[in-house]
């Protein structure tokens, strides 16, 4: 323990070296706020609330611009003010176990908080999936009613482990049977209709995001890793509202430059030699205290891979007819990485670990996100016991900060850090 | 010869012992999603996992954190320690526990048989249509793995049965405002018809009813509530209610009027009719639209005259405490009076959580 922390101690120094291309953020984030306004303006353009695992391409393809709950609750969260926000929810009789994204909402909603600080405005129709969480469509639905706009939801089934291929046709059935009764409800509450071309058009694009989200993880297996979970989890906003628009397309190709430069150098986002341990985060990041990503490289580790913001790349992709690319879609809402079923998590978290070559794995066990944090010590032990690597589970809340305590996080984090260590040295 | 006649007889006890026991068919349901009348039909005595509040959850939380629903906990802890009396489990799907929970159930719970039955959550046509392919599935696996034939005469006679129980309870629990009813003596009646072969409980609802029919007129010091929320599966909290000066009149539980608030319809095919009934019956917080569920407590409080609304939910219990504040604004701005509580899952008295009651039922008489 001594020994690591004088390594830690004198680690103190470490910081990780952000892409050139990083600042660049700002012009997705600058495109998408003042789309908002222009939408807002313009009598016939339409606007709705649209949350994680729903197919945001739609709302392009519609015209209709994508407000996200979610994200601007993230934003609260990042600018100290979900605390606040969660508390007033809390106030209106919200339970404080309930998650704290919703609860943030309500209060940015209800105390008409500024954008810039996490606020959102009144849309005018509420879209969302039950794909990763009941909750989703619980609080949508509880938003949606106070702000008597109308509401609609996409019953996914779940591919639960072990589900046959027969049971997966039925289920993708029923998903693309309810595109058409979206359609069917834009078109009632808006009077847009469905553009076929355009459809195509923003897959492509959609596509196009996705594919260099992945590019940029193919690089990420490289050693050192040239690109850090801290950084990621603010520059993947563009595949949360913004797949099928060219904005994001232009910032991740830079991102992507910028990657390739550095591993051709050999170089990783930490001081040469320094990065001592790769680390694969599993779950939502404590968006009020992201430094906590920052922070690890003070012990020679890095985030190398996390599931998270894979999630958020499918590659949604133009088929021979709108029937099949439904299918195809409807498929991919289906098998989000941040909902995959206990098997194929296992699976594919122990195949992450081979290929990203990891020497550990922290998964937040995050008591806003039960559905995630469900099957959390079976995949703690399998991982353990296939892959010989040391895991972390970290209880505590992806929004609420009264769930983080500092010293008891530090205490955990330097044991894992120890177990790390030990094991490389076996 | 001796020695071989009495081994006998112990194998043949061992095996008939075995059987009985193999006809519980049990079925993990948060609400009340699960086709029961498939499992009848199937030949086997549907049993509703609802754990045991007095066995500590350490099993389960071997598996599953303290912030996941105790109901839950429970039933997987009873999973856990009787699975292999029951010929198989079928999840239904409810809340968010039901398809996270499969996933370990499958890993930890030895079981023969296994089934998920994925409930849609809409109402639309093309749910319709999912909700057929779900009964088929479920009918194909029972009929692969027991050897048996669901026919739609089958399926049809446990319908009938069905409606028999569920006509015998709309008259048991109609008693409940006339009567001097415990709290406890509705909820046993209920969790006997979820867990007991479904002849035993028609034989016995018929003397309950004739034995409650019997019970003194309601006693004049209890005020008359409708309980909503979370469901209650342990007599002991309702013993709390009662204590309190409570009586439960009406409720929207599943574990309560939502399993026999309406009849399965008299329908051609049997699959339609199971299909217009499961996704028509009152809804709980697991299904939308909150509208729906305040209609029933509406029509509920419409039909009968109640002093309050208990509205609870169990901690953990996300749904329902997410309803809680809409449901209750919208019951509280016709004007009645309406106490919302959340309760651990724990067989001893709260004491908090009765002065509260008690200070409400107070201050209803003091407002009288």
């Amino acid at each position: 323990m001594d020994k690591v922390k004088k390594s830690g101690n004198n680690a103190r120094k470490i910081k990780l070296k952000t892409l050139p291309h990083a600042k660049d953020l700002k012009w997705p984030m600058l495109w998408w706020i003042g789309m908002e306004k222009i939408y807002r303006m313009l009598p016939w353009k339409k606007t709705a609330w649209t949350c994680a695992a729903f197919p945001i391409e739609l709302m392009w393809i519609y015209d209709i611009f994508p407000d996200h709950p979610e994200n601007m609750a993230t934003v609260a969260a990042a600018r100290k003010q979900s605390q606040r926000l969660i508390e007033h929810a809390e106030s209106m009789g919200f339970s404080r176990d309930l998650c704290s994204y919703c609860k943030t909402n309500v209060g940015a909603y209800d105390t008409k908080i500024k954008k810039t600080l996490g606020g959102i405005s009144k849309p005018d129709i509420v879209v969302c999936t039950n794909a990763i969480c009941d909750t989703h469509w619980k609080w949508f639905q509880i938003m949606a009613d106070k702000m008597n706009v109308p509401f609609f939801m996409f019953d996914i089934p779940k591919s639960v482990s072990g589900t046959d291929e027969k049971t997966l046709e039925g289920n993708i059935d029923y998903v693309v049977n309810q595109f058409y009764d979206l359609m069917t409800f834009i078109e009632k509450h808006t009077g847009k209709k469905m553009n076929e071309k355009r459809l195509y058009k923003v897959l492509d694009r959609s596509m196009e995001l996705s594919n260099l989200w992945r590019e940029i993880f193919e690089h990420r297996k490289s050693v050192p890793s040239p690109y850090s979970g801290a950084e990621t989890s603010a520059a993947f906003f563009p595949l949360v509202v913004l797949p099928g628009v060219q904005i994001g397309i232009n910032f991740f190709k830079n991102i992507l430059a910028d990657i390739k430069n550095l591993t051709a150098k050999g170089e990783g986002t930490m001081p040469k030699g320094q990065e001592k341990y790769r680390v694969m985060w599993e779950g939502i990041p404590f968006w009020y205290r992201m430094r906590f990503m920052y922070d690890l490289a003070q012990y020679g580790a890095v985030i190398a891979f996390e599931p998270y913001t894979y999630s958020f790349a499918p590659m949604k992709k133009k088929c021979l007819t709108m029937e099949e690319t439904l299918r195809d879609v409807a498929k991919l809402i289906m098998d989000t990485p941040y909902a995959y079923n206990l098997e194929r998590r296992i699976e594919n978290f122990e195949k992450w670990i081979d290929e990203y070559k990891l020497d550990g794995v922290i998964l937040h066990e995050n008591m806003s996100c039960r559905p995630s944090s469900a099957g959390m010590v079976d995949l703690a032990e399998a991982i353990r016991r296939d892959k010989g690597i040391p895991v972390l589970i970290l209880q505590c809340d992806m929004n609420d900060p009264r769930a983080y305590s500092e010293e008891q996080i530090k205490t955990r984090v330097e044991g894992f850090i120890e177990l790390m260590e030990a094991n490389k040295k076996r | 010869m001796m020695v071989i006649w009495l081994n006998s007889l112990t194998v043949l006890f061992f095996w008939s012992k075995r059987l009985s026991k193999m006809e519980k068919l049990a079925y993990f349901d948060s609400s009340h999603e699960m086709p029961l009348e498939i499992i009848m039909a199937a030949g086997v005595i549907p049993y509703k996992i609802m754990g045991d509040v007095h066995k500590s959850n350490d099993p389960a939380d071997k598996y599953l954190s303290s912030f996941f629903c105790p109901a839950a906990r429970s039933w997987l802890t009873e999973g856990l320690a009787h699975s292999k009396e029951w010929a198989g489990i079928i999840f239904a799907q409810g809340c968010n526990s039901t398809n996270r929970h499969y996933d370990i159930w499958k890993v930890h719970v030895e079981t023969p048989f296994l089934h998920w039955f994925g409930a849609p959550l809409l109402e639309s046509d093309a749910a319709k249509k999912y909700y057929r392919i779900e009964l088929q599935r479920l009918i194909s696996h029972l009929e692969n793995h027991f050897n048996v034939k669901i026919t739609s005469e089958k399926i049809r006679e446990a319908i009938g049965k069905s409606n028999e129980i569920k006509k015998n309870l709309q008259r048991l629990c109609a008693l409940r405002s006339q009567k001097d009813i415990p709290n406890r003596d509705y909820l046993a009646a209920m969790i006997k018809c979820l867990t007991c072969p479904m002849d035993d409980v028609l034989a016995w609802l018929d003397s309950e009813i004739t034995s409650w029919n019997a019970r003194p007129a309601f006693p004049s010091g209890k005020k008359r509530f409708l309980l909503t929320g979370s469901d209650v599966t342990y007599v002991e909290w309702m013993d709390t209610l009662d204590d309190c000066g409570i009586r439960i009149v009406r409720d929207d539980l599943s574990v309560g009027e939502r399993f026999f608030a309406t009849l399965i319809p008299d329908k051609d095919d049997p699959l339609d009719a199971l299909r217009e009934y499961y996704m028509n019956i009152p809804k709980p917080a697991t299904r939308p639209t909150i509208q729906k569920r305040l209609d029933y407590l509406y029509k509920a409080l419409g039909e009968t005259k109640v002093d309050g609304v208990l509205s609870q939910n169990l901690k953990f219990c996300e749904p329902f405490a997410y309803d809680s504040v809409p449901v209750n604004n919208a019951l509280k701005a016709k004007g009645y009076k309406v106490i919302h509580l959340e309760r651990d899952f724990s067989p001893a008295a709260d004491q908090q959580l009765a002065n509260r009651l008690m200070a409400f039922v107070e201050m209803m008489e003091g407002a009288e």
